[in-house]
């Protein structure tokens, strides 16, 4: 899932100055999930700009919300169509993808982004996000026992661990686990040990172009419409 | 109030969003003859609200104060909080309800809408339920009764330390006031009779006076009475010489009440002669408990075989007993054992195997087993057009609830029977909640024992008929409310198509409820939640309700209201206590909030803190309060971690606060349990210290400007 955190109330009160009609937009997926972007947290924002604007004791701005099941195909964005022409800009609760549905759906209305999208990851337990995954569109988890290097190594070396490992921590993080001895410690215990001796070259990011897209199959690659 | 369509049909719901209410039924109420809202009077305790939980007692129960002395509460024996500890003590929480909650919402009027009389003969628990509901369906109600008094068995039959005169004569003479005509000393001996006199519907409720003979030798020696004679006999004022030895023959409540009558008429000695074992024994297990305390010996596995009456004294034979194969009504059958015959003397003895109805023959009725009137069971309708039957001279001996019940419902089928309509069994329109409590839930739930109410002593009780038990002090009563797990009334996803199956609700359930099934859809098990609702207020996606959804637009209201009497009086400045309901008088630790709280203070009730959100937080400071204060039970709250989570909600909104550079400081939670100083103090504190922010925020304003 992507797990992203609401922006400081200070920072989008700026972002939304300029624009009187406001309309808080969330997203039942993934900012659900995270507890920053779904209808709960809509409405906490919304209480709180309230608040704010109550305390200043000058009425800039109309709120309204709603949250949709999901920002990033433009066939959920199509039912907020009508609310849309009424309002100044959307102040997005979800991903950056979302925002960027957002803009592409409605051209002529401002988008504005209320999270800040920070990685892929997983709940560690209620309140607690971890990162997992970077996205390189190479894995190698086969190699290392299930355990990105690249994520969970704050290096993100592929010939591990450093010499900076103390106690399976990592020295950048003394309270973090060092992602290689948690290769390690899981491929000793599948037997695997082996995998540990062999060497993998540097890995050469310049071959992926960005922004990367994925087709079904070839016939379908002229229907995608532009590139980007 | 008698036509509403809720519970049964028969009770009005005491909730605003009726719509909205998907709770089940609970186990206590589904137990009921009556189908009490059980689970909702017992809350309106735990809050202090004991004026409202009369009313909804009075909705269900025509008269409440004679079930709260005598009801043999198969609620109780249905509450799964005895898997926990032990059950809620329901009769003793509706005593303290009908003592305390006053006269004052008692409905008395009834008109008359039709014109076809009703003739209700015997004046027993069935007779007067269906004369209370008859009238206030609108007919004309006559009640013929034999005795001079009315009540049937709970005049002659209940004694008065069970049940005091008095709070039967104030339910009666409610019936007076409400139009019900009565005859009393007016044996009716024909039925043709009633219909010459023109009523059109008769409900015969004659109960079951008539005791079993044992069937032996002797049994009509002099000395030999049978138990519902001797009740009567005492209970009508007379004052039976029974000697100083007697024996009372049976084990079911007539036989204990026997045994217990006669302790109070001076006997010395009195014992209980019973064929089967204790845990057999048909009465009730509290009043054996304190038979026993009376001094009253029971001897189990012994039936007598003859008896002779020499010197006038009795000389009962009696066998002795083992246990064989259970038999038709399930308890194991009583085998005599050869050779173990013995003798006892006695001064006097009392049968008390059990009683049947004596109709008669006049009435010209089909007769069934039992010699009780055989009735349909769904219309009550007896073999003769417009005779309809009910009570102990239908079933045999049974409950005051029970009779309660049937004479309501014997009220509607006869309201039916004179309107021509199809008569239709009431249909209980909610799902009943069932399934035993998980053992992983009940190690979570917080064991508190049952509180039982006092009784006096047994040296002072055996003096007289006086009442024997005490009511419940408001501390305890409340106390002993807030025990209840609030059955059926817990979260339920009520928007699949929101759930985002986060599994927020899996990991912040304090008692574990909610799992993944094997699809992977989350399920909130209605037979295990505690309705604690934190959950709902965790969900982030707002797919969570409780299936009473009634406290949240609850808080709304209240802060509307403490908003709205804010800015009437203009104080300034304002401070908003969301402060828990429950332990206000429960516990006492919120009450110096309530009663001692500075001007500009408002408080607004919760029921349990657990349900204050942070935008309830959030909207206060929105409407002009300076501080906002949360105040609960802490570790007297009923269910866990309450405090922990309304906790992360009021971070969750300092943080905003900070952000806004408004101040956290406006806002704090008391946990009057962790507390150092008095809560008392601490408000003081509080306020001083908004009071000072205010004053602060003031000056900068003049300096602005």
């Amino acid at each position: 899932m992507i797990v992203v955190e609401q922006k400081p109330v200070d920072e989008i009160q700026r972002i939304i100055a300029p624009y009187e009609k406001v309309l808080i937009l969330g997203c039942g997926t993934c900012v659900t999930v995270c507890n920053a972007g779904g209808e709960r947290e809509v409405s906490f924002l919304n209480d709180a700009l309230l608040l704010a604007e109550a305390e200043s004791k000058s009425i800039s701005h109309a709120f309204s919300q709603h949250t949709l099941k999901r920002q990033c195909d433009e066939e959920f964005l199509d039912l907020i169509a009508n609310q849309i022409e009424g309002i100044d800009t959307v102040l997005s609760l979800a991903c950056g993808i979302g925002v960027q549905c957002l803009a592409e759906r409605f051209q002529d209305t401002v988008i504005l982004p209320g999270v800040n999208t920070s990685f892929m990851g997983m709940a560690k337990q209620w309140g607690v996000w971890d990162e997992r995954c970077t996205a390189c569109g190479d894995c190698r988890l086969e190699e290392t026992a299930g355990i990105c290097p690249i994520t969970r190594c704050t290096k993100g070396i592929l010939n591990g661990p450093c010499a900076g490992t103390k106690n399976g921590k990592c020295e950048v993080h003394p309270e973090m686990d060092c992602g290689w001895i948690l290769i390690y410690q899981r491929l000793e215990r599948l037997g695997q040990l082996d995998k540990m001796r062999r060497y993998y070259p540097p890995r050469n990011f310049r071959p992926i172009p960005r922004p990367r897209r994925i087709v079904a199959s070839p016939s379908f690659a002229a229907a995608g419409g532009s590139h980007g | 109030m008698v036509s509403s369509k809720t519970a049964m049909g028969y009770q009005s719901s005491r909730t605003k969003e009726t719509a909205s209410d998907h709770s089940l039924m609970p186990p206590c109420q589904a137990a009921c003859p009556l189908h009490m809202e059980i689970r909702e009077y017992i809350d309106l305790i735990a809050q202090g609200k004991v004026m409202e939980a009369l009313h909804v007692i009075r909705d269900g129960n025509p008269f409440p104060s004679i079930c709260a002395y005598v009801c043999t509460h198969p609620c109780e024996e249905n509450c799964r909080r005895v898997q926990v500890d032990n059950p809620l003590a329901i009769r003793a929480l509706k005593r303290f309800a009908v003592e305390f909650g006053g006269d004052r919402m008692i409905d008395l009027e009834a008109e008359t809408k039709y014109d076809d009389k009703v003739a209700i003969v015997g004046s027993g628990p069935a007779g007067l339920g269906c004369a209370y509901y008859l009238r206030k369906l609108g007919y004309p109600v006559t009640i013929f009764e034999a005795y001079l008094e009315l009540g049937g068995m709970l005049r002659v039959g209940i004694p008065k330390y069970r049940l005091p005169r008095q709070v039967l004569d104030n339910e009666i003479q409610r019936l007076v006031q409400i139009g019900v005509e009565i005859r009393t000393n007016t044996r009716v001996v024909s039925l043709d009779l009633l219909s010459d006199m023109e009523y059109k519907a008769v409900f015969l409720t004659i109960g079951a006076h008539q005791s079993l003979r044992l069937g032996i030798d002797g049994e009509d020696s002099p000395g030999v009475i049978d138990g519902a004679t001797l009740l009567r006999e005492v209970n009508l004022g007379l004052k039976p010489a029974l000697g100083s030895r007697i024996a009372v023959v049976g084990g079911g409540n007539v036989a204990i009440d026997a045994a217990r009558t006669a302790v109070r008429l001076g006997t010395t000695k009195v014992t209980i002669l019973y064929r089967r074992s204790r845990e057999e024994m048909p009465a009730d297990p509290e009043e054996v408990e304190q038979s026993l305390q009376e001094n009253i010996d029971i001897r189990y596995l012994v039936s007598p075989t003859s008896i002779s009456r020499t010197d006038g004294h009795l000389q009962v034979s009696c066998v002795k007993m083992e246990l064989g194969e259970p038999d038709a009504s399930g308890r194991r059958r009583p085998i005599p054992i050869e050779g173990s015959e013995f003798t006892e003397e006695f001064d006097s003895l009392i049968t008390a195997i059990g009683q049947s109805p004596q109709v008669p023959d006049t009435f010209k009725l089909r007769i069934g087993r039992g010699s009780t009137i055989q009735v349909d069971p769904i219309t009550l309708t007896t073999t003769r057009v417009g005779v309809f039957a009910g009570g102990d001279a239908v079933t045999g001996p049974a409950t005051v609830t029970e009779a309660l019940a049937t004479g309501r419902k014997a009220a509607f089928r006869i309201h039916d029977y004179l309107q021509h309509k199809y008569p239709v069994d009431e249909k209980n329109d909610k799902a009943i909640l069932s399934g035993e409590l998980l053992s992983k839930t009940t190690e979570t739930i917080k064991t508190q024992n049952r509180q039982e109410p006092k009784v006096v002593g047994p040296k002072a009780r055996t003096k007289d008929f006086r009442p024997i038990e005490k009511v419940y002090n408001w501390g305890i009563a409340v106390a002993e409310a807030r025990r209840c797990l609030r059955c059926g009334m817990g979260a339920e996803i009520l928007f699949q198509d929101k759930c985002a199956s986060c599994l927020t609700c899996l990991r912040v359930c304090p008692y574990g409820v909610p799992y993944l099934d094997e699809t992977g859809t989350v399920q909130i098990p209605a037979d295990q939640c505690q309705a604690c609702g934190i959950c709902v207020i965790e969900c982030p996606a707002e797919a969570i309700v409780l299936r009473k959804p009634y406290d949240r637009s609850h808080i709304n209201e209240a802060l509307d209201h403490a908003l709205k009497s804010a800015s009437e009086t203009k104080s300034s400045p304002l401070i908003i206590g969301f402060c828990c309901q429950y332990g206000l008088y429960g516990t006492g630790l919120l009450s110096g909030f309530w009663r001692q709280a500075k001007a500009g203070v408002q408080i607004v009730p919760v029921l349990c803190v657990a349900k204050v959100e942070a935008h309830h937080m959030l909207h206060a400071l929105e409407m002009g309060a300076q501080g906002v204060f949360v105040a609960g039970c802490g570790e007297m709250c009923a269910r866990e971690k309450t405090s922990f989570w309304v906790e992360q909600q009021i971070e969750k909104v300092k943080k905003v606060l900070v952000q806004l550079k408004l101040g956290e400081d406006r806002l704090q939670f008391f946990d009057p349990s962790t507390m150092e100083e008095e809560p008392v103090a601490a408000l003081d504190m509080f306020t001083e210290h908004i009071g000072g922010l205010y004053l602060e925020s003031l000056l900068k304003q003049e300096v602005k400007s």
